[in-house]
């Protein structure tokens, strides 16, 4: 199964992100926009500039959104492409922008997420499914079962778990695009509300409203759009995988945890880099028991030891797996749409040596996961000299 | 009288009992087992699929207790989820009834227990299966 082939060398440009949070008074497009306008400022370059976008939602809200979006930014005749593979529908759209570029079909391509999540627990199947009289179609009953058995067969401590969330907290306290900023203490998180024993609510991400965006270009373009090549950071490795049998057949991803394992190889060797050169980490945490899982299926510590990672801090802006640096989908919040191409903006924020407080020291190489049910998994791994 | 939640994956044997088994397919080819409806072999691709008898035991690999339902639930709250290993292999996800939760734990040993639910928005009534913890091997760690 190696058959991803690098093409021409690709570069993130540009980057925004609307704030994520709750705003009543916008709609989707406002939100979009709201990331694009300032994806586009920041690679220096125009709408009219644009060959291809590629658009990631996942809430039915009307039809070609992506299209009726970007109209109000004048109407180009390009194509532009709706995305929805669940909560990586936003890191697929990147991915998508990526390989239209790598192949050589466009110079210079536009991925960008928005979304309007419901408030309440997220489901994943259609409202006439039996799963409804059955139970189990509930995300964070997911993440619930995959905590209890991490807990039995690693001896972690809900305390471990409940770090995860404290460590969120407070990078998103750094981080001003952030929808829950104030800081909890361990004891503050595991006796908030029992949402499924044993995860409590503040182990759980915020449904949220939000949007990201990002230009990309062909390396050997970048002069030709008057775009500075000093702030372009590579895009060293672009994977997406579906499931692959397990042997349990479980009913979907959040009962399946180290998916993520063959898209991390895959990306691996597609960079030439291995887990021992990333600087930071963008997971997916949309439950403290994730981002454990994540870093381990990503080799960034042996199986069964992320728990003890971050005991020690070393998953903290100062340690030496520096993970979900923004707040991550714990505390930024989680617009499905939107979190793949946030972890992102915060991997190239961080890259470019422009993360302000939460700064981390002198990062390289940044690796961002993002998972989706169905067993959608994608992994970027971006660099910078 | 009540139907089955979903006839491809719960099969009634005794509409009286009410009772019940679990079915999905067996591979010919590498002998998988998928629970629920299948055209073709998760595993390795093969449509050499011959439907199979799942029964009705497992183990509790892992289990919550769901204190905020999701969406539709008609159930009681709170309510124990299993994620229940068969001996075949697959699993299958359903509620726990009939147990303390003292006495949940991961590997105990669990058996089909089928419960009638009104169905939402009218019509009979829906079987659907549920687990409870089996007293015939409860003391055997599965």
């Amino acid at each position: 199964m190696t058959e991803v082939r690098p093409g021409r060398e690709v570069v993130v440009a540009g980057v925004g992100l609307h704030p994520f949070g709750r705003f009543r008074e916008k709609d989707l497009s406002t939100l979009a926009l709201g990331a694009v306008v300032p994806a586009l400022e920041d690679a220096g370059v125009e709408w009219k500039d644009i060959p291809i976008a590629y658009f990631g939602h996942v809430y039915y809200q009307g039809m070609s959104l992506g299209e009726t979006t970007l109209s109000k930014l004048g109407l180009t005749g390009v194509p532009i492409v709706n995305v929805e593979n669940a909560c990586s529908s936003g890191s697929t759209a990147f991915w998508q922008a990526y390989w239209g570029i790598a192949t050589g079909l466009y110079d210079l391509a536009l991925a960008f997420g928005a979304e309007k999540v419901p408030r309440g627990p997220v489901t994943v199947t259609a409202e006439d499914s039996p799963d409804r009289y059955i139970g189990g179609d509930h995300m964070m009953a997911g993440y619930a079962l995959r905590s209890r058995r991490y807990m039995e067969d690693t001896g972690a401590p809900p305390e471990a778990l409940a770090q995860v969330s404290v460590k969120a907290r407070q990078n998103a306290a750094l981080n001003p695009y952030a929808h829950r900023k104030d800081i909890y203490t361990v004891e503050e998180v595991l006796q908030s509300r029992l949402v499924a024993d044993p995860l409590t609510l503040y182990q759980c991400c915020p449904t949220s409203e939000g949007a990201a965006a990002a230009v990309l270009c062909s390396r050997d373009a970048l002069s030709r759009y008057g775009i500075a090549e000093e702030r372009a950071v590579t895009v060293a490795a672009a994977v997406l995988t579906s499931g692959r049998y397990n042997g349990q057949g479980a009913d979907h991803s959040a009962f399946s945890p180290y998916r993520t394992e063959p898209a991390a190889l895959k990306a691996y060797e597609m960079s030439g880099l291995g887990p021992e050169d990333v600087d930071l980490v963008q997971v997916h945490d949309a439950a403290t028991i994730g981002e454990l899982q994540q870093l381990e299926a990503l080799h960034l510590v042996p199986f069964g030891e992320a728990w003890q990672a971050a005991v020690e801090g070393r998953t903290a802006l100062s340690g030496d797996i520096p993970t979900n640096t923004d707040g991550g989908l714990l505390a930024m919040g989680h617009p499905f749409g939107a979190s793949g191409i946030r972890m992102i903006h915060e991997t190239v924020t961080q890259l470019r040596g422009e993360a302000g407080p939460r700064q981390v020291a002198s990062p390289k190489v940044g690796l961002a996961q993002c998972s989706g049910a169905g067993d959608v998994t994608t992994v970027h791994i971006l660099t910078k000299q | 009288m009540a139907e089955s939640v979903d006839s491809n994956r719960l099969k009634i044997t005794n509409e009286g009992a009410p009772e019940g088994t679990l079915i999905g397919f067996r591979c010919r080819d590498c002998a998988t087992h998928v629970f629920g409806p299948a055209t073709f072999c998760q595993s390795c691709t093969s449509s050499a699929l011959e439907p199979a008898d799942l029964g009705g035991i497992g183990t509790l690999y892992s289990y919550t207790i769901v204190r905020i339902p999701p969406a539709g639930w008609p159930g009681q709250v709170p309510y124990v989820l299993g994620q229940v290993e068969l001996p075949s292999g697959p699993q299958v996800l359903a509620e726990v009834i009939e147990c303390d939760y003292a006495e949940l734990r991961i590997g105990l040993p669990v058996e089909l227990a089928l419960q009638a639910v009104p169905a939402e928005g009218g019509g009979p009534d829906k079987l659907v299966y549920k687990w409870k913890p089996s007293p015939a091997v409860a003391d055997n760690d599965g």
